[in-house]
C-alpha cells in the first residue's frame, strides 16, 4: 500500500475515534427516562424522602470514585435526597435484571420509589441537578 | 472496599495510554505499508505491475500468506507490537515499575498540581490485561499469516488507548461488568 494511503487511513481513524469519544461523552449526560417500579433491590431505609440517587459501581470502575464524590456533594446540598451505592462486582444477577451494561450507572429514584431516569456513564453535575428538579417537582437544591 | 489498595493519580494511566496510542499509530502505519497488507500479482511477480491493465486479469495474493515465519516476525509492525505487548504485560505484572508510570511520576507529576482525588489501581491494571490480549491476538494472526490481522488488532487497541488518554473512557474497565454478567470474572466470593 502506498504510504500516503496509509497516512490517510490513520488520519481518518484518529478523527473517527475522536468524534466517537466526543459523542460518547455527550450521551453520558443525556438520561434515559424510565418508570420502573421494581424496587426490591433498594432497601427502604436508604431511600431519601424526596429522591434517591443510586450509583452502581464495580471494583474495576475507574471513574466511579469521582462520580460518587460529586453525587455525595449534590445529595448533601439538596433537601431530602440521599445517595445509595450498589457494588455490582459480585451481583451479576442484579446487573442483568436492571439491564446495567456499564459502570458507573446512576439511577434517579423518586419519593414513591420509582426509577425515573438513568444515566449510563459519567454525567455532568448540572444534568443530575436538572433530573432531580424534575423528579422532585420543584427546585430545592442550593 | 476494605481491601482496596492505595490509590494512584488517575492522570498516570492516561499519560501511559497517550504514549501507547501514539506507538499503536506507528504500528498501524507500519502494518499498512508493510508485510501485513502487501499484495502481489500471483502469476507474474512484482514486475508485472501495469497501471493500464485491469487487476481483474491478475489475481492478487497476499505476500504474508507465502512468507516464511521468520519474515512475519521480522516485519517492523510485528516487532513494535511485540514491544507494546511486553509493556502491557509489564503493566499487568508490576504496575508500580512499568516504564510509562515511572516516567509519569518522575518527569510529569512534579510539574502538575497534586491530584484532587486518587483512583483504585485495579481497573487500569485490568485494562492493561485487555490491551495485552488484543495485542497478542494481533501477533498470533500475523504469525499464522493472516492478512490484515495485525493492523486490525492494532486499530482496536488504538481506539481503546486513545479514548482513555483523551476522554478518560476506560473500555477495558467497562468490559469488566459485561464479563462479570457473563460469569467470566468476579464469581469468587468477595474477599
Amino acid at each position: 500500500m502506498p504510504p500516503w494511503i496509509a497516512v490517510l487511513i490513520v488520519v481518518v481513524l484518529v478523527a473517527m475515534t475522536a468524534i466517537t469519544g466526543w459523542a460518547l461523552r455527550r450521551r453520558e449526560s443525556h438520561p434515559r427516562r424510565t418508570k420502573t417500579t421494581d424496587l426490591e433491590w433498594l432497601a427502604a431505609d436508604v431511600r431519601g424522602p424526596n429522591a434517591t440517587l443510586v450509583q452502581f459501581s464495580t471494583q474495576m470502575c475507574a471513574r466511579c470514585p469521582h462520580v460518587r464524590r460529586m453525587l455525595g456533594e449534590l445529595a448533601e446540598v439538596t433537601d431530602g435526597v440521599t445517595l445509595a451505592e450498589v457494588d455490582l462486582t459480585h451481583q451479576s444477577e442484579l446487573a442483568k435484571r436492571l439491564h446495567i451494561l456499564q459502570t458507573p450507572t446512576v439511577f434517579v429514584v423518586d419519593a414513591t420509589g420509582a426509577v425515573r431516569s438513568r444515566f449510563a456513564g459519567v454525567p455532568r453535575r448540572d444534568a443530575i441537578t436538572a433530573e432531580l428538579d424534575r423528579v422532585i417537582g420543584e427546585p430545592t437544591h442550593a | 472496599m476494605p481491601d482496596a489498595p492505595a490509590g494512584i493519580d488517575p492522570r498516570g494511566p492516561r499519560f501511559g495510554a497517550a504514549i501507547t496510542s501514539l506507538l499503536l499509530l506507528v504500528v498501524i502505519l507500519l502494518g499498512l505499508t508493510g508485510l501485513s497488507t502487501a499484495t502481489s500479482t500471483a502469476a507474474f511477480g512484482w514486475f508485472a505491475y501495469q497501471p493500464l491493465s485491469s487487476h481483474a486479469f491478475f489475481p492478487t495474493a497476499f505476500v504474508i500468506a507465502a512468507a516464511p515465519v521468520g519474515a512475519r516476525i521480522l516485519d517492523p509492525a510485528f516487532l513494535l507490537l511485540l514491544v507494546i505487548a511486553l509493556l502491557f504485560l509489564w503493566g499487568v505484572l508490576s504496575p508500580r515499575t512499568a516504564p510509562w508510570g515511572v516516567l509519569y511520576r518522575k518527569a510529569v507529576q512534579p510539574r502538575l498540581k497534586p491530584p484532587t482525588e486518587l483512583e483504585d489501581p485495579r481497573p487500569p491494571r485490568f485494562a492493561q490485561g485487555v490491551g495485552l490480549l488484543v495485542s497478542v491476538v494481533g501477533l498470533l494472526l500475523q504469525l499464522a499469516g493472516v492478512p490484515w490481522g495485525l493492523p486490525i488488532a492494532a486499530v482496536a487497541a488504538f481506539v481503546a488507548a486513545f479514548l482513555n488518554a483523551v476522554f478518560g473512557f476506560c473500555l477495558g474497565c467497562q468490559m469488566y461488568l459485561l464479563l462479570a454478567r457473563w460469569g467470566l470474572v468476579g464469581r469468587r466470593a468477595a474477599a
